[in-house]
């Protein structure tokens, strides 16, 4: 752009003071240049340094047999990666977990998010107070999350069991695999669906109203006007709340920790944990760098093939 | 140029912000020198020193005894106003480990730290100081010895306290429930544990949601009631001994099914809050725990009366042994600028009669030192101290396995406590975790 806007004032000047017009031009890129780094220098600077400088770093440990305290460090080429595949049952199990954990949170997430943002859409008088009450449990800490939801499955659940005498209640809530699955699938439902419900909000918000309304004067049903207006107008909401949701069901850790901490016998450990664990309680801090690299890998490709598919489908009025 | 002007203006403020940021560190790194200079001052002529001010990082993990450490800190720094101390606290639920190594890989690193013993040992080892000269090493406690020193005889670190744990009882329940004799073997403890139950008293108070209650204080069990734990844990690491196989894990399976049989309800999802609390307040006789849970027992029961039985393993007379061991120790990194004044510190603590008073009344920790006499020690302390007496100890082991098979050990319990899976399965388990890790 910059180079044909150029060239214009070059042609319109008709060439008689080329090299002037070649300061200026100079001039000219100088400025832009020093124009993009003050307003991206700053971010660029601190991306690099608590970003991408702690990832290369983390590359290079997972070469090694680093155990995190010591100060010699030895380089073991691909041992790493090779025990992980290998003899690493309990990785793969946290893996398996995370991956199941994420399919469930993803869907359920973004259809109670999806649901509440067309009813909160419509004409509610009360729809601003929901607004923002469904939105509250996302600015809460999943660390907190964690705890309180902990209390109100174990004392909570087990004294409404025995008010009602209904079973739903009386499980061993978080005591075995299946609770401890799904009590970790509602809590993050429950923090991350006002999020999204946010981000519907103003996809509906943003769309053409007058194409609703021809649609109801040819006579569509709702579910119609849902399946076949609505949503492919908004599918880039789709393609940011998916992507959001399965980065974040993914690489769920603080609210994992205090709701199960891992258990029961560590059937709902999930990646970030398992990873924690290996650099911090194993001390095998080389092994640790291994898993989050793939765990890395795994996650990017996910995201992009997911953004990818979801992208495809998307349409404009 | 207005546009130059402000572009200037955010350069500068930019680099500003840079150079405040980086000259923290130099300005540290100038003054801790400075200190550095004070210290090697003070030991040629120490009139000159006292304005010079050193700064020492304590960093420690008992935040129960955060605010007394600090009072102490205070009195310390009154005696010796040359001296500043800086006290931060992680622990509890948070993770000191990490914290520590992150504190060490940021260049932050403390003078006074806390250290484990045996594994932890052989891994800070290279930043510790060697503690052996230090004047109160001759009135340590043997037992108190052990976990920090090394191969080579070198003593790194200071114990903390001595700890101690096994089923706390309630007196006043057990007499209710007609028992009169405290039970010491397993069958005894059986009975023990029917009686309570016939009576309506639930026996035990069963914590098996907190993995450090079972992959560590229970599971030690087994380890230390063998014949030498050490030959024993350092056969296990040659291959020489096995787990599978061994009579006294054999027998552990009837300790878990006991508690369990005899337990509270939901012991999967059962903390270490619920499960002191459930005793404290009179729903359970007997919970395993350690004498750490006495001032939280008797906030919510002043009037308990309570004290320890072993964790028996079998019917033997050795059964009736209490484990009491170092539960943790006080370090000082090698490269301290200021190793001197954290020796004096260190020393201070436990030999004036400020230090002394501080550790035994305020800390109501049991003294691993033998010029600390132990004062104003609660039921359980009392017990414990009882027990050291009679020399019926066995130590704690869990500091000598492979670095987090406790948790994956616990895992396991766990797994077997909810009935997935077999005992048998359980000691092939603990056998393949500790060849996986060790």
């Amino acid at each position: 752009m910059m180079k044909t806007d150029v060239g214009m004032k070059n042609t319109s000047e008709t060439a008689r003071d080329t090299p002037k017009a070649q300061v200026r031009n100079r001039h000219v890129r100088m400025k832009k240049v020093l124009l993009y780094a003050a307003f991206v220098g700053p971010a660029l600077l601190f991306f690099l340094t608590i970003q991408i400088a702690p990832f290369l770093m983390g590359v290079y440990y997972s070469f090694t047999s680093w155990n995190g305290v010591s100060s010699s460090i030895e380089w073991v080429g691909f041992d790493n990666y090779v025990k992980i595949f290998t003899s690493d049952e309990k990785f793969l199990n946290s893996f398996w977990f995370t991956t199941r954990f994420m399919l469930a949170a993803v869907v359920i997430s973004n259809l109670i998010g999806f649901c509440f943002a067309l009813l909160l859409n419509g004409p509610l008088k009360s729809k601003n107070v929901l607004r923002t009450v469904f939105f509250i449990p996302n600015v809460i800490g999943g660390l907190l999350l964690g705890f309180i939801w902990q209390f109100i499955f174990i004392k909570g659940f087990s004294s409404l069991g025995n008010m009602t005498g209904l079973s739903f209640f009386n499980q061993p809530w978080l005591g075995d695999e299946v609770t401890a699955f799904w009590g970790i699938v509602i809590v993050f439902a429950w923090q991350i669906s006002g999020y999204m419900m946010v981000i519907y909000i103003a996809a509906l918000q943003g769309m053409d109203r007058s194409l609703i309304e021809a649609a109801k004067i040819d006579g569509a049903s709702p579910l119609q006007m849902l399946t076949n207006i609505i949503i492919p107008l908004i599918l880039p909401a789709f393609t940011i709340c998916f992507f959001l949701t399965i980065s974040m069901a993914f690489k769920i850790f603080d609210l994992n920790i205090s709701l199960t901490g891992g258990g029961p016998f560590n059937s709902t450990e999930s990646v970030a944990i398992n990873i924690y664990d290996e650099a911090f309680q194993n001390n095998r801090y080389g092994l640790g760098t291994a898993k989050s690299i793939l765990f890395f890998i795994v996650v990017a490709l996910f995201t992009t093939f997911q953004v990818m598919m979801t992208k495809k489908k998307e349409v404009e009025s | 140029m207005k546009r130059y002007a402000f572009l200037l203006l955010s350069f500068i403020l930019f680099v500003g912000l840079l150079v405040g940021c980086g000259s923290k560190d130099s300005n540290d790194t100038s003054s801790s020198g400075g200190d550095s200079e004070g210290g090697k001052s003070t030991e040629s002529n120490s009139e000159g020193s006292d304005d010079e001010v050193v700064t020492l990082n304590f960093f420690q993990f008992k935040v129960e005894i955060a605010d007394q450490l600090q009072a102490m800190i205070d009195e310390y720094e009154k005696e010796n106003p040359n001296v500043k101390i800086k006290l931060e606290s992680v622990g509890g639920g948070a993770d000191y480990g990490a914290a520590l190594k992150a504190k060490f890989a940021s260049g932050e690193e403390p003078d006074i730290f806390n250290n484990g013993g045996f594994k932890e040992l052989e891994l800070w080892k290279e930043r510790l100081a060697d503690l052996s000269d230090e004047p109160w090493v001759e009135n340590v406690l043997p037992i108190g010895k052990v976990p920090m020193t090394d191969t080579d005889g070198k003593l790194y670190g200071m114990p903390v306290n001595l700890e101690g744990y096994g089923f706390v009882y309630n007196k006043d329940l057990f007499e209710q429930a007609g028992i009169t004799e405290p039970p010491k073997t397993l069958s005894e403890l059986k009975a023990a544990a029917q009686k309570l139950q016939d009576n309506g008293i639930t026996p035990f108070a069963a914590g098996y949601g907190e993995w450090w209650v079972i992959g560590q204080h229970l599971l030690n069990i087994p380890f230390a009631q063998q014949d030498d734990p050490v030959a024993f844990i350092e056969g296990l690491y040659d291959g020489s001994e096995t787990i599978v196989g061994n009579e006294k894990f054999e027998q552990f399976q009837e300790v878990i099914d006991t508690e369990i049989g005899f337990g509270n309800e939901n012991p999967i999802t059962t903390d270490y809050n619920t499960q002191v609390t459930l005793f404290a307040s009179g729903e359970t006789a007997m919970l395993q725990q350690g004498n750490w849970t006495e001032n939280m027992i008797y906030e919510i029961n002043p009037d308990i009366n309570m004290a320890f039985l072993p964790i028996p393993l079998n019917d033997d007379a050795d059964a009736d042994r209490l484990p009491v061991g170092v539960p943790n120790n006080w370090v000082l990194n090698k490269n301290s600028e200021n190793l001197d004044e954290a020796k004096a510190f260190l020393n201070w603590m436990v030999s004036s009669e400020t230090g002394k008073r501080y550790i035994t009344e305020e800390f109501a920790f049991i003294p691993a030192f033998d010029n600390i006499e132990p004062t104003g020690l609660g039921a359980l302390g009392q017990s414990i101290l009882e027990y050291s007496k009679d020399d019926k100890t066995i130590p704690w082991t869990w500091f000598r396995w492979p670095d987090g098979a406790n948790k994956e050990f616990a895992a396991k319990i766990q797994e077997y406590a909810a009935g997935r899976i077999e005992y048998s399965e359980v000691l092939e388990q603990f056998q393949a975790i500790w060849d996986e890790m060790k």
